[in-house]
Order: structure tokens, then C-alpha cells, then sequence
């Protein structure tokens, strides 16, 4: 140790940076082993994936490494990742965010073999995704709350306006989440754009904080910090299952909704698995999987029936909403949401 | 002190030149190569160079508040922060209290540092929220947490342990002779405080505010939680921009601007500290006296502080505990051990995965946090005020924009590291050594050069006199930088959400995850089984250095 320089110091530093660099460089090279995964980004809950997944391992023998993102944070990753993509599929979450995809070309077109029982409407015309759930904008509310209160679950967009609701409302923030596009969404499809503001401007007195997330209003609701707010059906399904003493209810005039899409990765790594993954994931089968591990997306295969109740749109009135345009839309509906409702 | 010419520091010590070369090789690749990369995404439109991404955001009235918003938020937590951490660190090194006290009181700093902002931001509203549990006992008046009180308190809570364990360093190495003898010359003890102690403290209150003020610039998970629609503030703008809107450009853009406050800051603690010397370690001290602290009234009140904030950091971490063994949070109460389950079956790899990270990472960037403070301070050559500074900028920028620059810099090019652990590693010592440098840097002002000097002329090499003579003397500041670095690589969130694959994912990014899937238990859970493994690392720390530096608390 006598005559051991500072630079040996350096050394080390750079030796085990390298080091570091071998442990976890061959992840760039597929080992030929690997032929047998493919590489998932998905924007669905852990746990609605891993089942999914799991199926498709027990269907086909093929594994699947998957990381779950919010959607725009998993398209951020897709666009930057185009030069050298990293993964083969992106699967589940809302058709916009795959519009906004396919405007920046990072899939591969592809009709799945099995896709022709899903209707068009939730399909790409240009097969860049394919639907394969519908989820719904719905209220949920504290039911306590409104006990309280003494008020009914709210049955039309209007009764949203209750001053009793005064800062009490959390919903999703323009900006951020794919629900508040969907809840103003809703509402241009049965008023007038500059209506649909004046509704805002409205509302916003009872809202107490828009989050950043769709989903992010759900827990304060449920217990009992917000009275309620306008969210994906699914979220507040998930509420409901915990045991949380929610409502969740419709409004008469009518709901925008999301489908849930995938698509191919265009530079896949394994294009032949990826297609094969979404052959499998088109099938009534696939669908039917919902039900049995209580992902509470509607099927947009007709072929797959519904049981639970709380899935049953038979009386709930649906905007079709047309998610190029609405894609194209989207900057100067949420500059006019932050300049005129936010302001 | 040291002079160019015949005795320049590249003649007297041949080591220099290289091991420079190998830091700036390594900031290089690691710092400036991916900012240059993600620049020319942010200011360059096929090839022609374009303010017109940045001019776009700012020309949107959301934006610019959005600025004054961070700008304002940054210097209020430095300030409370730096404060507070004052407060701690004095505490444990100046008043006379049993080592059960000045243990625990340390222990409870640690714990905000630990947890991933989310679930401390949530406990937060559950205790201060609407209906809040504390505003309801307490029979306080309903007030909005959402907006700037809810962020402001979210992030001095947050990060004055920053603070204080840079301080802590200082404040110990201040020797209590010097406070003795202003004492015999008949000052009082208020007077010492503020005439001696304060003083020579400069240097750590600086660094520590510097720190300070470039987290909370940079922070954007305690805003993305707490914040509302009220309260914006840049980098959650900016991860709003590309996740939100898809524009990529304007959010890197938008995070640029974040560079601009905080090279103001770093100059303007440079012109505090300045040139003036902090010396207090000479070879010249004979024992050290007890430390005295101060009257009373003053001990009485720094103890209430420390009090009220440990007891409500405490009380928020038993919001944590609770809500990870409660079937479900708010309805039923009955004890469950389910949520661990989970995460030792479905979370299991991320655990030891982080583990393997933030291992790696530490000493890695102890050495290199070591290496850039004590050369940057005690070595003169041309670009040392640039290497600084340099070191300090992944910290200042959001850390979702160096998330992207990485990707957008490894993925293709010349290296490619996307989807190894290499990248996060990287991104971890080169985001978080930040803490360790300037604890270093601010050490290193109060050590007399003629110790070293002295150890020099005696013919020890630069490196023995290192070893021996310096690194003895800065271990506290070493073993601080070393700590938060692990603390950091466990619980880091915004940059690994953009590098995490599906080979490494991270205990942080799979809390998130809980929290956006509405599991709140299971993200309790996980945050405790964190709290669990850097409590049992940062004793393992301590005691190592214990056993390689016996004198290593009394120094």
C-alpha cells in the first residue's frame, strides 16, 4: 500500500463501473434460450397483467417479462426507445394513447387471426391496435356521505352542479389522465363545445383537486375525504371490491368510453411471438378471463357473455367517440380546459 | 496555498492528471453526453436549432406561474429545511443529551429520506387532508392541504435530513474548545453561538442549502401528489408535457429552464463561502473540552421543535405501519399479514434487485464523491470550479428528464445500456453523489492545509497522506454522502420510472405502481419492508466505519 497512487483509485472507480456493465450487459443480447419469452410493456395493473400473461405462458409455453406503466408514460418509453426497441408488444390501455402512437409510427400493423368477431369500431382501420376491452366513464360517490347528506347517487351530468358538492368533487386533471379527456369528451357529445366549457366553469367550484392520475381520486373518496368525482368504471370497481361503501352510477344523457387496445412494436425484437401473443389475446378465450380474475373491463368481443351486473351497459347510454379526431382535438381541448376552467 | 510554477500541483502529484482524466472521462459519458443528446431533441427540428418548443410552453400563463411557483417553493423549503436540520444537528452535537436521545432523534430524520414520496405524501393527507385524522383530534380548522402548505410541509419533512446529516458533519468537526474560549473571555453563550459557531458552520449551511434548494427544484413526486391544480411547479409540468401530452420536446425544454436557479444558487454560495477560511481541525488543539451549548430557554426550545417534528414524523410512519397490516384502510380494521405476503411472493425480485443496486451503487459513488470534493478543494487546476459544478448538474434537473436523457443516449449510439443495471446504477452515482461531494467540500474548508503539508514534507506520498491524514479527518462527511446515495438508490423514483426493464424493476417503481392501482396497503407494506433494509444497511454503515475508524464519533 506504500506507493499506491490516487490513480488506482480511478481505476477502481472505472473497473467496477465496467464490471457493473458486464453483470447486466448481456440483457441487450437475447441469449438464444430466450427465444421462448417475449418482452411486454404493459399499461394495465400488475395483477389484470400477470394473469393475463400467465394464461398466455399456459396456452402457448411462451414466457412473458413485462414492466407496467401509466399509458403515457409507456408511449414516452415506446418513442424513445424507437432506434432500438426494447420490448415487442405494448398491451392494454386507452386507444388515444395508440393514436398518438401511430402519428409518431412506432407500430407495425397487424390484424390478429382472430380478430374479425371484434367489431371495427374498436379497431384501427389501419390495423396499427386492436381493442380487446371497453371501459366506461361512471360517478362514484361516498355512500355514507351522501347518506349524510341525505342526496341521491347523481343520475345526470347536472346534478354534478349541487352546491352541497361545494369542494368535494376529485377527478382527473385535463392534462395528465385519458379519464378527464373522456369525461369532457362526454360531454361535447351531447352539448356544444362552448356549452361543455360553461358546464366546467360550473363544476369547478365543487371540485377540490384534480389529480394527476384517473384513478387518483378514488381512495380519498373512499374513505371519506371527497364526497365523490367522475372516473373509469373500472377504477371504481376496484374500490368496490376492497369493501369500500361506494355508489357507482350513470348519467342519464349518456358516457364517453375508452377501448382498451394492443399492438405491435414496430423493430420488435421477435416479431413471430408478438404475433403470436396477439392472435392469442383476440380469442373469445382470452376475453373470458376477465370475469374469473375480477378484471372489471367489458370484452369487446360479442361472443363473450357477462354475468356481474355491475358490467351490464344494456342501460347505459354510450357516446361513440371517434379517437383519431378526438387525438387531434386533444392540445386545444385541454389549452381551453387549463385558460378557462383551471384559470 | 498552493502555488503554480516549478511547484505545481501536476509536477508534485503525477496522480492528478490521470485520475482528472478519468473523472471527466466518466462525467463525461455519464453527465454531459446524455444532456447534450436530450438539448438537440429539445432545440433541434430537423437539424435547425429552434427556441420554439421552450417559447411555446412559456407563452401559456399555466407555465411561467409554474416557474415563479418552483422558484418560490425552492427557496421557502432551503430555507425551513436547512433550519430545521440547523436545529437537529446542533441537538445531537452541542446539547448534552443520553445517546438514547441523540440516537433516536437521528433515527427519525432518517425515516422521511427513506420511503418514496408517495406513501409519505398520502399518510400526509390522511392525517392533514379533508377529514383529516390529526385536524379532527386536534380540533383544527379545516384548511386545504392541496397547494402550496401541503408541498412546502411534504418537502421541508422530506429534506432537511439532507440538511442535517451534512450539518452534523460540520457542527461535530467544529472543536467545543474554540466555543470554550469565547466562553472565558466572558461572551455569553448566545453571543459564542452566533459569533462563533454559526460562523464557522458557514460552509455546511451553504452546501446544505444548495442541496436543498436543487431537490426541491427538481422534485416532482411530492408536487404530483400534493400540489393540485393550484400549485403548479415546473417539473411536474414538464412529466405532465411528455406523459400527458405526448411532447417530448416541450417537456425537456420546459426542464432546462430549471438549470438557470440553480447555477444562480451554486455562484451565490460560492460567494458566501468564498475565499475566507473556515479552518477549525489544526494539529495545534489539545483535548477537546465538552461541548456546553447553550442557556436554558434555548435548549427548552430547540428540544420542543425536535419534539413536534419527531413525534409527527412518527406519526406518520405509524399511519404507514398501520395501513400495511389492516385488511383494508378505512373499513376493516382487523389485522392481516396478506399485504407482506404479497410482497414477498409478487415483489420478492424487486427487493433483491434494488438491493443489488443501491450495493453496487454506494461504494462506487463514495469513492468518486471522495475523489471530485477533495480534488475540487484541495487540488488547484484549470476547470476546477467547472468540475463542480458539472457534478452538481443531473441533481439540479428533474429527475424524470435525465430518466429520458439516459434512454434517449443509451439506447442507440454508441453505448448501449438500455435494460441493463448499469444504466441505473449509473444514473443513481451520478444523480445522488451530489450530497456526498459537498458534505465533502464543506469538511474539507474547516481542515488546516498544514496537516497534510505537514505529512508531505515528512515524505509520505499524496495518496499515504490521504489515507492517513485526510480521509480520518472527512469520514463523517464520507459515511454521509455513502448513506443518502443508498438511501437514494432504495427509494429514487422519478428518473427509474423511464429506466426500469423488464430484467431490473425497483421496490420504488413497484410502490407506485400500488399506488396507482389503488392498493394502498400492499404500497404500505412495501415502504416498511424498505424502512426495514436501510435502517439495517445505514447501522451496518456506521458500524463498519466504527471498526475501521475507532475515533470515527469524536472526531
Amino acid at each position: 500500500m506504500k506507493r499506491v497512487p490516487i490513480l488506482l483509485l480511478a481505476l477502481l472507480v472505472i473497473a467496477s463501473l465496467l464490471l457493473t456493465a458486464c453483470g447486466g450487459g448481456g440483457a441487450t443480447q437475447p441469449a438464444a434460450k430466450s427465444n421462448e419469452a417475449i418482452n411486454i410493456y404493459t399499461i394495465w395493473p400488475e395483477k389484470y397483467s400477470s394473469a393475463i400473461f400467465a394464461a398466455f405462458t399456459k396456452d402457448t409455453g411462451v414466457k412473458v417479462n413485462f414492466v407496467r406503466f401509466s399509458s403515457g408514460e409507456a408511449l414516452a418509453r415506446i418513442v424513445a426507445e424507437k432506434d432500438n426497441p426494447q420490448v415487442d408488444v405494448l398491451f392494454g390501455g386507452p386507444a388515444d394513447t395508440f393514436a398518438a402512437g401511430v402519428e409518431k409510427s412506432v407500430f407495425e400493423p397487424y390484424s390478429p387471426k382472430s380478430a374479425d368477431k371484434i367489431p371495427s369500431k374498436f379497431k384501427d382501420a389501419n390495423n396499427n391496435w386492436v381493442g380487446v376491452a371497453v371501459n366506461p366513464i361512471c360517478f362514484m360517490f361516498n355512500a355514507k356521505t351522501l347518506k349524510e347528506k341525505n342526496i341521491t347517487a347523481p343520475t345526470s351530468w347536472d346534478d354534478l352542479l349541487n352546491p352541497a358538492f361545494k369542494s368535494g368533487l376529485q377527478m382527473a386533471d385535463a392534462r395528465t389522465s385519458g379519464t378527464a379527456i373522456s369525461r369532457i369528451l362526454s360531454l361535447t357529445s351531447f352539448m356544444s363545445e362552448d356549452a361543455a366549457y360553461d358546464y366546467q366553469k360550473k363544476l369547478h367550484q365543487n371540485v377540490q383537486m384534480y389529480t394527476k392520475s384517473g384513478a387518483g381520486g378514488a381512495l380519498p373518496i373512499a374513505t371519506g375525504q371527497a364526497i365523490g368525482g367522475v372516473f373509469f368504471l373500472v377504477d371504481t370497481l376496484e374500490i368496490k371490491q376492497q369493501g369500500h361503501d361506494v355508489v357507482i352510477s350513470y348519467p342519464k344523457e349518456g358516457v364517453a368510453y375508452a377501448v382498451e387496445a394492443m399492438a405491435l412494436i414496430k423493430g420488435a425484437k421477435q416479431p413471430a411471438l408478438a404475433k403470436k401473443f396477439l392472435d392469442w389475446a383476440s380469442t373469445a378465450d382470452m376475453q373470458k378471463l376477465y370475469e374469473a380474475n375480477k378484471i372489471n373491463f367489458i370484452p369487446t368481443n360479442p361472443d363473450v357473455k357477462v354475468t356481474d351486473p355491475a358490467l351490464d351497459m344494456s342501460k347505459v347510454k354510450m357516446f361513440e367517440v371517434d379517437i383519431v379526431k378526438a387525438g387531434k382535438d386533444r392540445q386545444r381541448l385541454v389549452d381551453r380546459w387549463i385558460n378557462q376552467v383551471v384559470k | 496555498m498552493m502555488k503554480a510554477g516549478s511547484n505545481s500541483p501536476l509536477k508534485r502529484d503525477p496522480a492528478l492528471l490521470p485520475a482528472l482524466l478519468v473523472i471527466w472521462a466518466a462525467m463525461g459519458v455519464f453527465i454531459l453526453y446524455p444532456l447534450v443528446r436530450l438539448l438537440l431533441v429539445a432545440f433541434f427540428d430537423d437539424g435547425q436549432f429552434t427556441f420554439s418548443h421552450i417559447i411555446h410552453t412559456f407563452s401559456n400563463w399555466y407555465d411561467r406561474q409554474a416557474l415563479y411557483n418552483s422558484l418560490f417553493l425552492a427557496v421557502t423549503v432551503s430555507l425551513a429545511g436547512v433550519c430545521l436540520g440547523f436545529i437537529y444537528a446542533y441537538a445531537v452535537t452541542r446539547l448534552a443529551l443520553p445517546r438514547a436521545v441523540k440516537w433516536l432523534l437521528g433515527a427519525i430524520t432518517v425515516l422521511p429520506l427513506i420511503s418514496p414520496p408517495f406513501t409519505s405524501s398520502i399518510a400526509m393527507t390522511l392525517a392533514l387532508g379533508p377529514n383529516g385524522m390529526l385536524i379532527k383530534w386536534l380540533g383544527l380548522p379545516n384548511f386545504s392541504i392541496y397547494g402550496f402548505w401541503g408541498t412546502w410541509l411534504s418537502e421541508v419533512l422530506t429534506l432537511f435530513p439532507v440538511a442535517f446529516l451534512t450539518l452534523n458533519g460540520v457542527l461535530q468537526a467544529i472543536d467545543p474548545n474554540l466555543e470554550d474560549a469565547a466562553l472565558s473571555l466572558g461572551e455569553t453563550k448566545w453571543r459564542t453561538f452566533l459569533r462563533i459557531t454559526c460562523p464557522l458552520a458557514v460552509p455546511g449551511i451553504a452546501n446544505a442549502f444548495l442541496l436543498l434548494f436543487a431537490s426541491s427544484l427538481a422534485d416532482f413526486a411530492t408536487p404530483l401528489i400534493l400540489a393540485g391544480h393550484s400549485f403548479p411547479v415546473l417539473p411536474t409540468q414538464a412529466y405532465l408535457q411528455i406523459t400527458g401530452l405526448h411532447d417530448l420536446k416541450g417537456g425537456a425544454a420546459l426542464s432546462f429552464v430549471l438549470l438557470l436557479p440553480a447555477l444562480g444558487i451554486y455562484l451565490l454560495q460560492r460567494y458566501w463561502v468564498g475565499n475566507r477560511s473556515y479552518v477549525t481541525i489544526t494539529g495545534k488543539a489539545g483535548a477537546r473540552t465538552k461541548a456546553r451549548g447553550l442557556d436554558t430557554c434555548a435548549t427548552v426550545l430547540i428540544l420542543t421543535i425536535c419534539l413536534l417534528t419527531a413525534s409527527f414524523i412518527l406519526f406518520l410512519y405509524s399511519i404507514i405501519f398501520v395501513g400495511s397490516v389492516v385488511k383494508v384502510w378505512g373499513v376493516n380494521y382487523g389485522l392481516t399479514l396478506d399485504h407482506y405476503n404479497y410482497v414477498f411472493t409478487r415483489g420478492f425480485k424487486a427487493i433483491t434487485d434494488t438491493l443489488l443496486i443501491a450495493l453496487t451503487a454506494m461504494p462506487i459513488g463514495a469513492l468518486l464523491g471522495v475523489m471530485i470534493g477533495y480534488l475540487t478543494t484541495r487540488k488547484e487546476f484549470v476547470g476546477n470550479r467547472l468540475l463542480e459544478f458539472v457534478a452538481l448538474l443531473n441533481y439540479a434537473l428533474p429527475g424524470t428528464v435525465i430518466g429520458i436523457a439516459y434512454i434517449v443516449a443509451f439506447n442507440s449510439g454508441p453505448i448501449v445500456l438500455t435494460g441493463t443495471m448499469m444504466i441505473i446504477v449509473s444514473a443513481y452515482v451520478f444523480r445522488y453523489d451530489a450530497t456526498g461531494i459537498r458534505s465533502t467540500i464543506a469538511s474539507l474548508k474547516q481542515i488546516d492545509q498544514s496537516l497534510e503539508e505537514a505529512s508531505l514534507s515528512l515524505g509520505e506520498s499524496a495518496f499515504n497522506t490521504f489515507r492517513k491524514v485526510t480521509l480520518p479527518l472527512i469520514i463523517p462527511a464520507v459515511s454521509a454522502g455513502m448513506k443518502f446515495l443508498f438511501i437514494r438508490a432504495m427509494t429514487a423514483i422519478s428518473a427509474t420510472i423511464f429506466l426500469v426493464s423488464v430484467r431490473w424493476t425497483l421496490l420504488t417503481t413497484r410502490i407506485l405502481e400500488c399506488m396507482t392501482e389503488l392498493q394502498f396497503a400492499q404500497a404500505s407494506a412495501f415502504s416498511v419492508i424498505l424502512i426495514l433494509i436501510v435502517f439495517t444497511a445505514s447501522g451496518l454503515i456506521t458500524l463498519c466505519f466504527r471498526l475501521a475508524y475507532p475515533r470515527y464519533d469524536r472526531i
